[in-house]
């Protein structure tokens, strides 16, 4: 029996058929058509979060000077309280909230009664004891349904107090997963914040690093390097951010998007008002590096620049090699199964194909189908009950504001080149006979692992330990372990290091995986028919 | 620190009822929970569990959309109830239902019954509805709720037996074995609800069970309403919801309520009960247990006394704590909970009583429904020197430089949460051991710094004070100098500019209200409005025009010229384009001097006024209510030590390239007024051109309101004292941010000689005493009546020191005007050449003063105008 169905056999009808259509063995001659972005089957465990916490969580939480008010009841605050590794580095007159936690902690009454004075009154304390100049206000479940008017306080607030006040109604049960957070917040975002700022950029090679987080120093080793070549980074969305920074996102000639999921909106909605045209990149793995450093400079299409990319890449290549070598000696063969996030499951295998680490199934928590298609299915993708219910902004070219660094033609050339306002997804970077596979709940991932049998599995904290139960190694993607980063060049030497480290603790060799003493029956059934 | 400010929580000492619904559900056999919600909340409480815990968590979710928020969740629940026992076949499943489904007023009991008749094959599993909407409750009610919907959702079989029902509240997993070993050595039949001892710390095995195979069985659960007793081992699960007492009302089975087995006097209490109930006696192992935690309860003692302990977390728990403390002659000087806690504070304050007495301390604070920002500043000022309880306190702990003995849940921090004990002697002993080596290594790390500064830092600091060979201040000052009002007495006629364009503060000041501008530089209470650089320029150019000897532009506030850098910059970038002469002066608690020092000098700024109170964190402390720094809020000793090491710095690192510095001491009765003189002495090792000494001006509002101002006399005592180690600023102001002209111009003092006080009635060359009255917008007040005799006894350098008449003038140096009932020509022509106008008058007073400062303001416009 095939893989797959050996894992969906044990569903019964309605769900066998509903998750079959998330699930897809590779084949680079066929449609390769997954379904994601749709409801989670309620009672098999997801690995999926909610709304706000794609908005709260994932987006806002980075910006170190936002004052992020939860309001609702204290759970989802507590919750999401220093649990993502954004590292935001200390800066004067920039104030850094990223150590705490705000909430409005309503109780019964409040959702009786409504919880619009609480929050006022909270708002008035936070001016008391902090004085932020940003405050947002995230909502969680109840308060859409009490029928809190944030929006009206947030207005109420900056009038009052003449700061930025900004409500974003990312109630947990919005969307499917955290990926309607994301949209709410990029929303709000390009609406208030994005085109505000004055900064006087001198730099043409002047770049906005769009989804990046910072997770474990990722966005700062990304940072040092295009610092190297010459870019100006005049913002990153979000990680190590302040306000000032995003404000000032419309003075770049070049978005370049990594984690195209959680803020391809922005990037879109830039270009259109501002004239930015954005790139995908990824700077996961030594080869994904170079491709990026090289796409971008042919972009800005400027002889010294370019020249100064080749020699910064060959500088910094000539540094890792070394290290490099041995450690794809030790890994050269091995194979990895990952899930996560919503474009991260696809950079990673940038990174283990350069250490020799074969990837055989990979899937997404959150992402949508261009993720792992490509944009070229967008317009086959019929927006369901539950997009809809997301807003969708639209924006006008801003006349004073709009700007082209390259004439229109050079820019549709590009385009045609899919250089720009293009993602292929990750389907195209697969190979045959390995597996995509949408939502992976924490049944499957058991089962998955089981036949599939690889040698580490990149995921999250919260199906680690039925990985590692398993005897086979788990390394959060999600906060990297407390390590990182691993990011360009040297942060491919941190992440090989730390899976070498992992795949040759001692302690496997005294744990053994369950098939390796119970014989597997793969091979006896192999090629039998799909049923 | 916080008052009253109580509807914004800041770092939540708590979490909701779900995470503790799903955390007794672990302890059940073969049993699945589900949240019947949005899905992040399973999300969540796994991602905080599996962190503690170590271990796979498995709890699903109804997944409702906005659908569901208008329809109903039941489809959703319904469909997750069906897949749960397709994929897992559980025998038992807890139904915890969650904000969003409580809001929308989901019936879960319904649709559970309309379950088991759509799926009647269902039958078999036992499905708990528990109600744990996240705002009625933390975790501990979710727990014990939790526990109380099991017990009342099982059909109960009231068959009589001789088994004992034990209930705990939320324990680790290494507490439940524990447990259990206790339980068993007494040969004891019960039945443990719940019992997390594998389902949340188990091995390594060969096949991971998807399904918790440890647990309390549901049969057994079946049969609590037979057994002979129950036991329930938590203080204040009776304040919510109890399962003992629900057994007991409802089939008869007696309860006893025991504190949870920590320390030695609540084990031995089990102990003995166990001992009682079973007739058996306490094993012998046990009693080993017994004998070497007392032993260390001997050995450890004298660690003890020191302890000032915070301890925080659920009721039961922090409630264990402290009686462990007690009994340890350790003073719990916090306790905290973010439950309801009513009860709690009244046992706890029994309990303290015995310890109290012996180490003589009085004062303790327990909280409940307490945030931890509180908690963090109230352990500040109880000075906390250790604290117990889960993860969250770390960032407190830090921030105090203080250690956490980590207990409780969660711990996120470390690893190993699951193993961790507090119960029986062996788990008491390890907290005992752990805080005595808490206090041992502090004493290590510590005592050599302590020692030496109590016997040998003092005598240092005489050495280098007189080894600091420090250029005297006169010497340096230069033009410049002579030509600053704020710096020179003698340079009346000079005039100077604030513009304020820096609202931004980066400190709190206790004497501040930071609605108005900063004490620290103008006068308490007032605003003053904003310029913008550009602004600031035009007002500086449209001033020159009018203003004669305008020397000096400064930059004073409202709030900290540093903290507005970029403004700050930018204004003196655009004044010295226009103007190469002018005088560039600014004022600035220091705080970023180290930072811009640089940027000071090359913008051309020649004067600096720091504000520094104290060279002591600790008195700073009671100064400071928090400092920014580079983006994070640093509070008591932490922020007053980032601050004036900063002044500090930064005053050495201007006057070492040749800037005048001067430095304003704000005079707080009973705070720093003792160590004033010490303040001096680090600013002449600084090279600190000068002090200033100023009064309290008690702000209404402010920390300091009820701080009795100091006297005038205290104050010239101060300043004649310190006047020895540094030259005394005596004319200061405190004036507006936005202050223009020469000193006290907007704002007129005059001196009247007068016996009475009612007229003007005196020859000026008879004058003892002056009346000083301050004349602003037609408001006349008595500011002080100065004696010229111990005016001028000072050790000043002005010149006329030898006759009367010279005193005299002396004395009223810093008005702008004087009035009297006749006067010589000499003097006269003196006080003129000083800049003091002369009135004589015999008039009332009050009617004198209009007079004089209608004619003092005409000669002011005229001179503008000019």
């Amino acid at each position: 029996m095939e893989v797959l169905d050996r894992v969906l056999d044990q569903y019964n009808s309605k769900v066998y058929k509903n998750r079959k259509e998330h699930m897809v063995k590779v084949n680079q001659h066929g449609s390769n058509e997954i379904a994601a972005n749709v409801r989670t089957i309620p009672g098999i465990i997801t690995q999926r979060g909610c709304c706000y916490a794609g908005c709260k969580g994932v987006v806002l939480g980075p910006i170190k000077d936002a004052f992020i008010i939860t309001h609702g009841p204290i759970g989802c605050a507590f919750y999401s309280w220093g649990t993502r590794r954004h590292k935001a580095k200390n800066e004067e007159g920039v104030a850094n909230y990223l150590q705490y936690c705000f909430s409005t902690d309503l109780q019964e009454p409040d959702i009786v009664f409504g919880g619009e004075k609480k929050l006022k009154k909270s708002i008035e304390e936070a001016m008391e004891l902090f004085k932020p100049s940003t405050i947002m206000i995230c909502s969680t479940c109840p308060v859409g349904l009490i029928g809190d008017d944030i929006h009206a306080v947030a207005k109420w607030a900056e009038k009052e107090y003449g700061i930025k006040c900004i409500a974003f109604s990312c109630e947990g049960y919005k969307g499917v997963s955290q990926s309607a957070g994301h949209h709410i917040a990029n929303n709000q975002l390009v609406r208030y914040v994005i085109g505000e700022g004055d900064r006087q950029i001198s730099n043409k090679f002047a770049i906005n690093l769009l989804g990046e987080y910072n997770i474990g120093g990722d966005g700062w080793e990304t940072e040092r390097l295009l610092k190297r070549i010459g870019y100006e980074i005049v913002s990153t969305f979000t990680g190590n951010s302040s306000m000032e920074d995003i404000s000032n996102a419309h003075k770049a000639n070049l978005s370049l998007v990594q984690c195209h999921r959680s803020i391809n909106y922005i990037a879109e909605l830039i270009e259109t008002k501002y004239g930015i045209p954005w790139m995908k990149v990824n700077f996961i793995g030594i080869e994904g590096t170079i491709e990026t450093l090289r796409n971008v400079a042919r972009y800005f299409n400027d002889p010294e620049l370019t020249a100064r990319t080749e020699a910064v890449i060959a500088d910094e290549l000539d540094a890792v090699r070394e290290d490099l070598a041995y450690y794809r000696s030790k890994l050269k063969g091995k194979t990895a199964a990952i899930y996560v996030g919503g474009s991260r499951a696809h950079h990673y295998q940038f990174l283990l194909e350069d250490l020799g680490v074969h990837t055989i199934l990979a899937g997404y928590e959150f992402g949508h189908r261009e993720e792992y298609e490509g944009r070229e299915v967008l317009p086959f993708i019929k927006p369901d009950a539950d997009s809809k219910n997301i807003e969708s902004i639209t924006v006008e070219p801003d006349p004073a504001k709009y700007h082209l660094y390259l004439s229109e033609e050079d820019l549709n050339k590009l385009r045609e080149e899919k250089l720009i306002d293009y993602y292929g997804g990750m389907v195209k970077d697969m190979k045959d006979g390995s597996y995509m596979v949408d939502d992976l709940n924490h049944f499957e991932t058991e089962e998955f692992l089981k036949l599939l049998k690889p040698d580490i599995f990149f995921s999250g904290i919260k199906d680690k330990y039925v990985a590692q139960k398993g005897g086979v190694l788990s390394r959060q993607l999600h906060s990297y372990d407390y390590s990182g980063p691993y990011s360009c060049f040297r942060g491919a030497v941190n992440f090989a290091r730390d899976i070498t480290m992992g795949i040759y603790t001692p302690a496997w060799s005294y744990a053994m995986a369950p098939w390796k003493t119970v014989p597997s029956l793969e091979g006896e059934l192999g090629g039998e028919a799909v049923c | 620190m916080r008052g009253t400010l109580v509807n914004l929580t800041v770092n939540p000492c708590k979490m909701c009822m779900p995470m503790g619904a799903a955390t007794a559900l672990y302890g059940i056999k073969k049993c699945m929970s589900i949240l019947h919600g949005s899905q992040g909340c399973s999300t969540y409480i796994r991602r905080h569990m599996a962190t503690h815990y170590n271990e796979p968590v498995d709890i699903a979710s109804s997944s409702l959309t906005e659908e569901g928020t208008v329809y109903g969740g039941e489809r959703n629940l319904m469909q997750g109830l069906i897949n749960l026992i397709k994929v897992y076949h559980p025998e038992v499943i807890g139904v915890a239902t969650t904000c969003l489904a409580e809001t929308i007023g989901e019936d879960v009991q319904r649709i559970i019954s309309n379950f088991y008749e759509i799926y009647p094959e269902y039958r078999q599993v036992t499905i708990i509805p528990i109600a744990s909407p996240g705002y009625s409750g933390t975790q501990y009610e979710g727990y014990m709720e939790a526990l109380y919907q099991i017990v009342k959702a099982v059909p109960m079989n009231t068959v009589r037996h001789q088994k004992v029902n034990v209930v705990t509240g939320q324990l680790s997993p290494a507490d439940t074995r524990y447990l259990k070993t206790i339980l068993d050595s007494f040969g004891l039949d019960y039945i443990l609800l719940p019992d997390l001892s594998e389902n949340l710390d188990g091995g390594y095995e060969p096949e991971y069970q998807k399904l918790p195979a440890g647990g309390t069985d549901i049969r057994e659960i079946g049969k609590m309403a037979g057994a002979r007793m129950t036991i329930e081992l938590s203080t204040f699960a009776g304040e919510t919801k109890s399962v003992g007492r629900y057994l007991q009302e409802t089939y008869g089975v007696p309860c006893q309520v025991l504190n949870l087995p920590v320390g030695l006097r609540d084990s031995d209490r089990l102990l003995k009960f166990l001992k009682a109930l079973t007739g058996r006696e306490i094993p012998a192992a046990i009693r080993k247990e017994r004998a070497r935690y007392l032993d260390a309860m001997v050995d450890s003692h004298k660690y003890f006394g020191e302890v000032r302990a915070a301890i925080y977390g659920e009721t039961d728990f922090a409630y264990s704590m402290v009686r462990l403390c007690t009994e340890n002659g350790i003073f719990p000087v916090l306790t905290a909970t973010g439950s309801k806690g009513d009860r709690l504070k009244e046992l706890i304050r029994e309990e303290l009583q015995g310890v109290s007495d012996i180490l003589n301390i009085r004062e303790t604070i327990i909280l409940d429904e307490v945030d931890f920002q509180t908690i963090e500043a109230r352990a500040r000022e109880a000075k906390v020197n250790l604290m117990i309880g889960n993860s969250d306190g770390r960032r407190i702990a830090g921030k105090l430089g203080i250690p956490l003995i980590r207990r409780g849940f969660p711990i996120h921090d470390h690893v190993g949460g699951q193993r961790l004990r507090i119960l029986g002697y062996e788990g008491s002993l390890s907290i005992l051991d752990e805080i005595a080596n808490c206090m041992i290594d502090r004493k290590e790390s510590s005592f050599r710094d302590e020692l030496y500064a109590r016997y040998y830092k003092k005598l240092q600091a005489d050495i280098s004070m007189q080894a600091t060979s420090v250029k005297p201040a006169e010497s340096r000052t230069d033009d410049r100098t002579q030509s600053h009002p704020c710096f020179n007495c003698k340079a009346h006629k000079y005039a100077r500019m604030h513009l304020p364009i820096a609202p931004r503060c980066n400190i709190s000041c206790n004497y501040c209200l930071r609605k108005y501008d900063c004490p620290n530089e103008s006068r308490p209470g007032v605003t003053t409005q904003i310029l913008k650089p550009q602004e600031a320029l035009q007002k500086f150019l449209e001033a020159r025009k009018k203003v004669p000897y305008l020397t000096v532009v400064g930059i004073a506030g409202p709030g900290d010229a540093l903290a507005n850098f970029p403004e700050t910059r930018k204004t003196l970038e655009l004044i010295r384009k226009e103007d190469q002469d002018i005088t560039f002066c600014l004022s600035t608690n220091g705080l970023m001097l180290p930072h811009y020092a640089e940027d000071l000098i090359s913008l051309g700024v020649s004067h600096v006024t720091v504000t520094m109170n104290v060279v002591d964190p600790s008195i700073g402390a009671k100064i400071y209510g928090y400092v920014d720094y580079m983006g994070v809020r640093y509070e008591g000793e932490a922020g007053a030590a980032i601050l004036l090491t900063n002044q500090m710095a930064g005053l050495k690192l201007l006057t070492s390239r040749g800037i005048v510095c001067k430095v304003n001491i704000v005079m707080l009765k009973g705070i720093n007024d003792s160590h004033i003189p010490e303040v001096v002495h680090k600013c002449k090792e600084l090279g600190v051109t000068m002090t200033n000494i100023m009064p309290l001006i008690p702000v209404k509002g402010s920390v300091f309101e009820q701080l009795e101002p100091v006297g005038e006399d205290e104050l010239l005592a101060m300043r004649k004292a310190c006047g020895n180690t540094l030259k005394q600023m005596y004319h200061c102001r405190q004036c507006r941010a936005d202050a223009l002209g020469t000193l006290g111009q907007e704002s007129f003092s005059i001196a009247v000689a007068s016996r009475s006080g009612i007229m003007v009635d005196q020859h000026f060359g008879h004058v003892t005493e002056f009346y000083i009255y301050q004349y602003h917008n037609g408001d006349i007040q008595l500011k002080e009546t100065r004696q010229v005799e111990k005016y001028c006894d000072g050790s000043l350098e002005c010149e006329e020191k030898e006759d009367r008449i010279g005193r005299i003038i002396h004395s009223i140096a810093d008005c702008n005007a004087v009035i009297a009932l006749r006067i010589g020509e000499a003097p006269r022509e003196k006080l003129k050449a000083k800049g003091i106008q002369v009135f004589t008058d015999c008039d009332g007073i009050e009617a004198a003063l209009h007079k004089a400062a209608s004619k003092l303001r005409i000669k002011a416009e005229n001179h503008m105008a000019k």
